[in-house]
Parts: structure tokens; C-alpha cells; sequence
């Protein structure tokens, strides 16, 4: 184990370091400022704005929604906010290549749409399945209880 | 399962970048003729796959980043650098890669070159950190979920306050979305995603491609473009009707407009495949690119330089050497039409398993080099 790790840390720093030698000495000094401003930008944004804002609305869930329905409502979230991030900049770019490109052309927005209600509608589906479930299961284990008396 | 998709990214990025840069003692093999499009076609599915992978990753480990105190140790003091500069790499990668995909070029840098170079940074961190990881990485894979915490930044065994030193966990106070449930709902999106997407380089699936950036069915002759005639403003030169293939050579010789058509007897299905991951096979028809070589007094060991038109850009000039030599076609041909304007015409080069972009349109001289 301990020379696995070795390997690993040691091919990896190498790595890295080639890829930022190779970043510092070929790009030029204003795209590699931006390329900066970049990294430091998406850390940022995830970790102070992205990340915080998923786990306020964990947090509401919790306090407004019971458990059952809350983990629900939790999949077809997740499902529907994963789909979107990768939506959104193609709502945003559509139509703004060449018509022969056949890039963008598609109505993304109306897409989206598409796929969050049929989300909401299997995540409906999923949780109305459980409901009746649980109702067959107590409704069994009072029949049960009925019996015994 | 997000190192196996970057591992993937990075062993198709770099088989893209052969092609781009080859060694010439190992040309370009020409079979199999799908070969770039399945490489490519993984590359920007697995690329897109990523996105909600990366996402989820950093949710579940971002109670981490609010550990107490901050900064326990020089060791982890370096080990969250580190992190960081995985994290940032992972996503300007994931970011910027999807843009490249829909050609916004938001940023001031040349896509390729950064994309590449910040691919070794990512991995190499990537390596760094399963090596320190890799005693909690064993344990939680040999582990059963309930009786392991396998999110902790402080290795199992060396922490006291773990509950595999202390037994089973019992079930969390207000139970949401279980693990299962969790990893169930990532599968669903990362299945999503791909189904929604691939449509572009699955030919069949396109009409499931809600969210495919390419329509491969909306291009000219079925075949979608990525350099316009106008971006290149080749118009004049490439319609004019006294175009001529210039082939220079140990016995140089000129083809005008009519000389083609005779010589365009020779038909391949291939596709055409793009590195930002849509693709399309065509039935295409042209002449030998080994036959104009040929005649010009080059061999089938020749290394050949196809010049477009077009001025003043980089890739407009390729080079085809070795297996793909005798493969390729220069096209005049697609899908049964004379080659549209932004295909090519009059004349363009199109081989089995090449980068859409070396695939090199609107041809006016061919350089018998060696």
C-alpha cells in the first residue's frame, strides 16, 4: 500500500507540475492572468454561491416537507438540477452559429421543460407508489393485529 | 466513477491529440475508419456525463471544507492546496470543455492548448490525491455503507471519533435521500445527460437528443459544418471557374473543374467526426488521393501536403502519410450531390479515422513532399 501511495503522489506531482510548466512557458501572460482568474473564479462560485444555495434549500426542505415525501422531492430535484446545468448555456447560446452549422438550432428551453415535468411526473409516480405501499402495509399489519385478537 | 471518467477523458484526449501531432515513425493508423469517431464520441459524452458526476462529488464532500481547524497540520494544509487546485482545474476543465462543445469562447486563451496542458495538471492532482487517499479509498470499498465513513478527510483507523472505531451508525435523525437513493439519482442524471446528448455522434438516437447541441439531419447534405465558406471567406476563390488543383511533385500537373469528374470514381462510406464530439458517416465520392500522388511521381511512402484555399488560418493545411495514404479520397461528392460550398468544394480531403478539422476543404494544391 504505502509504495502504491508513493507512486501515485510522486507520478502525480510530476504531472501536474509538467502540465503548469508547460502552461506557464507557452501561454502568453494575459490569457494565462485570465486562465488564473478563471480557476480562482469557479472555486469561488461553487464553494461560496453553488454549494451554500444546495444546502439552503436541503435545509427549507427539511423544515417545511415530511421525510417521505422529502426524499421524493430530493430525486426529482437533483435529477432536474443536474439536466438544467447542462441546459441553461445551451438556452442561452441558441442560434447563435451559422444556420449549416446545425449547432444550437434545437429549442432547448421547451426541452428542458420536457424533461423536468416527465422528472416530476416519474418522481410523483415513484412517491404516490410508496404511499400505497405503506397504506397496504399498515392496513396488512392491523388485519394481522385483528386476527391474533 | 469520476476517476474512471477522467482517466477516459484523458486517454481519448490525448489519442486527439496524435492526431493533431503525430510522431512521424507512427503515422496516423487509417483503420478502423470509425475509430476517432468512437474515440471522440466517448471523449464528449463521458465530458458531459462529468458535469453532474463532478457536482454531486463536491456536494458530498463540501461539509469537509468546513472542518475544525481549518488547518490542522502542514501536511493538510498542503493536501487542501492541492485540493483546490484539483477542484478549480476540474471544473474550468468540465466548463470550458462543454463551451469548446458549443463554440462560445468566452475567454482570451486558445481552447486546445490550455485544455491539454490543464489535463495533466487535473490528472496529476487526481493521482496526488487517490495516493493519499488510497488507505480510506481500500477501506471504503471493502466496507459496508452503514458501518463505514468513508467521507472523512482524517484517515479511518487514525481517528477516534470515527464510528468504524465505534460500532454501527445508527440512522440519521432526519432521514432524506438515502445513499442509495443519492447514487440512484446521479445514475438517473448522469443517464439523462448522455441519453439527451449522444444523439449527436449516435446517429440513431438523434431524435432523443433534447439536448444535443448538433443536428446532424439540419446540415447541408445531411452533414453538419464546422468552418463556414463565409467564416473562411474562400467564396470567390473556391466558385471561380477557372479553379485549378495545383499538384506539386517530381512531375507537377494541374487539374481544372472538368478533369475531375472522370477521375471521381471512387466511392467510400465514411464518417466525418468532429473532436467537439458530433460525428455522421456520408457516402462520399472522389478521386484517389493515391492516384493524383501517383502520377505525380510520389510513392505510397510519400508524406503529402493538402493546402486549401483559405488564408490565414491553422488548420488550413493537412498532412496524409502512411496507412491513410491510401485510403483517403479527395471528395467531390457527398451523399450522392456535387460537394456544397461549406463542404469543400470543389475539391476536399476526407480519410477514415482523422479529425474532422485535418480533413482539409476547399483544396487547390497537393505537395508531394518526400
Amino acid at each position: 500500500m504505502k509504495a502504491w501511495r508513493i507512486i501515485l503522489a510522486v507520478s502525480g506531482i510530476a504531472l501536474a507540475a509538467f502540465g503548469v510548466f508547460r502552461l506557464v512557458t507557452e501561454i502568453a501572460p494575459h490569457a494565462l492572468l485570465a486562465l488564473v482568474i478563471w480557476l480562482l473564479a469557479a472555486l469561488v462560485l461553487h464553494d461560496a454561491v453553488l454549494a451554500p444555495s444546495v444546502v439552503g434549500v436541503g435545509w427549507l426542505l427539511r423544515r417545511r416537507i415530511s421525510d417521505r415525501a422529502r426524499r421524493f422531492l430530493q430525486l426529482g430535484l437533483i435529477l432536474s438540477s443536474l439536466v438544467t446545468v447542462v441546459a441553461l448555456p445551451m438556452i442561452f447560446l441558441r442560434g447563435s452559429q451559422p444556420a449549416v452549422k446545425a449547432l444550437l438550432l434545437r429549442n432547448y428551453g421547451a426541452n428542458l421543460l420536457v424533461l423536468i415535468g416527465t422528472i416530476a411526473l416519474a418522481s410523483l409516480i415513484l412517491y404516490a407508489v410508496q404511499v400505497a405501499r405503506d397504506r397496504a402495509r399498515s392496513s396488512t399489519g392491523s388485519a394481522a393485529r385483528g386476527a391474533g385478537e | 466513477m469520476l476517476g474512471i471518467a477522467i482517466g477516459v477523458l484523458f486517454v481519448t484526449g490525448l489519442l486527439s491529440h496524435y492526431q493533431y501531432e503525430p510522431w512521424s515513425w507512427l503515422p496516423e493508423p487509417a483503420k478502423p475508419v470509425w475509430g476517432y469517431r468512437l474515440t471522440q464520441g466517448i471523449h464528449v459524452a463521458t465530458g458531459l456525463a462529468t458535469i453532474p458526476l463532478l457536482l454531486v462529488k463536491l456536494w458530498s464532500v463540501y461539509p469537509n471544507l468546513f472542518r475544525f481547524p481549518p488547518i490542522r497540520s502542514v501536511k493538510r494544509a498542503i493536501e487542501r492546496v492541492t485540493l483546490a487546485i484539483l477542484v478549480a482545474t476540474a471544473l474550468v476543465q468540465v466548463i470550458t470543455g462543454f463551451l469548446n462543445v458549443l463554440n462560445w469562447y468566452p475567454f482570451p486563451w486558445y481552447f486546445p492548448t490550455v485544455h491539454r496542458f490543464l489535463a495533466y495538471v487535473l490528472v496529476g492532482s487526481v493521482l496526488l490525491h487517490v495516493g493519499v487517499k488510497l488507505p480510506d479509498i481500500a477501506y471504503g470499498l471493502q466496507a459496508r455503507v452503514r458501518e463505514a465513513d468513508v467521507l472523512t478527510e482524517v484517515p479511518w483507523d487514525e481517528n477516534p471519533e470515527s464510528h468504524s472505531n465505534a460500532g454501527t451508525l445508527p440512522d440519521p435523525p432526519t432521514p432524506g435521500i438515502s445513499r442509495r437513493g443519492m447514487l440512484s439519482a446521479v445514475g438517473a442524471g448522469v443517464g439523462v445527460v448522455v441519453l439527451t446528448t449522444v444523439g449527436q455522434t449516435v446517429t440513431p438516437l438523434e431524435r432523443l437528443g433534447l439536448l444535443a447541441p448538433r443536428q446532424w439531419t439540419k446540415g447541408p447534405q445531411g452533414v453538419p459544418v464546422n468552418r463556414t465558406a463565409e467564416q473562411a471567406k474562400i467564396m470567390a476563390a473556391a466558385t471561380s471557374p477557372a479553379w485549378t488543383l495545383e499538384v506539386v511533385g517530381p512531375r507537377p500537373y494541374r487539374l481544372t473543374l472538368p478533369d475531375l469528374e472522370p477521375r471521381a470514381v471512387h466511392e467510400a462510406r465514411l464518417p466525418i467526426n468532429c473532436v467537439e464530439g458530433w460525428s455522421v458517416g456520408a457516402d462520399w465520392r472522389g478521386l484517389s488521393l493515391l492516384d493524383v500522388v501517383l502520377q505525380a511521381g510520389g510513392t505510397i511512402d510519400s508524406r503529402i501536403l493538402l493546402i486549401s484555399v483559405e488564408e490565414n488560418w491553422g488548420f488550413n493545411h493537412s498532412f496524409v502519410e502512411g496507412p491513410q495514404l491510401s485510403a483517403a479520397l479527395l471528395a467531390t461528392h457527398l451523399n450522392g450531390q456535387r460537394l456544397d460550398l461549406d463542404h469543400g468544394y470543389p475539391l476536399r480531403l476526407i480519410s477514415p479515422n482523422r479529425a474532422g478539422v485535418l480533413n482539409t476543404k476547399w483544396l487547390n494544391r497537393i505537395e508531394v513532399l518526400t
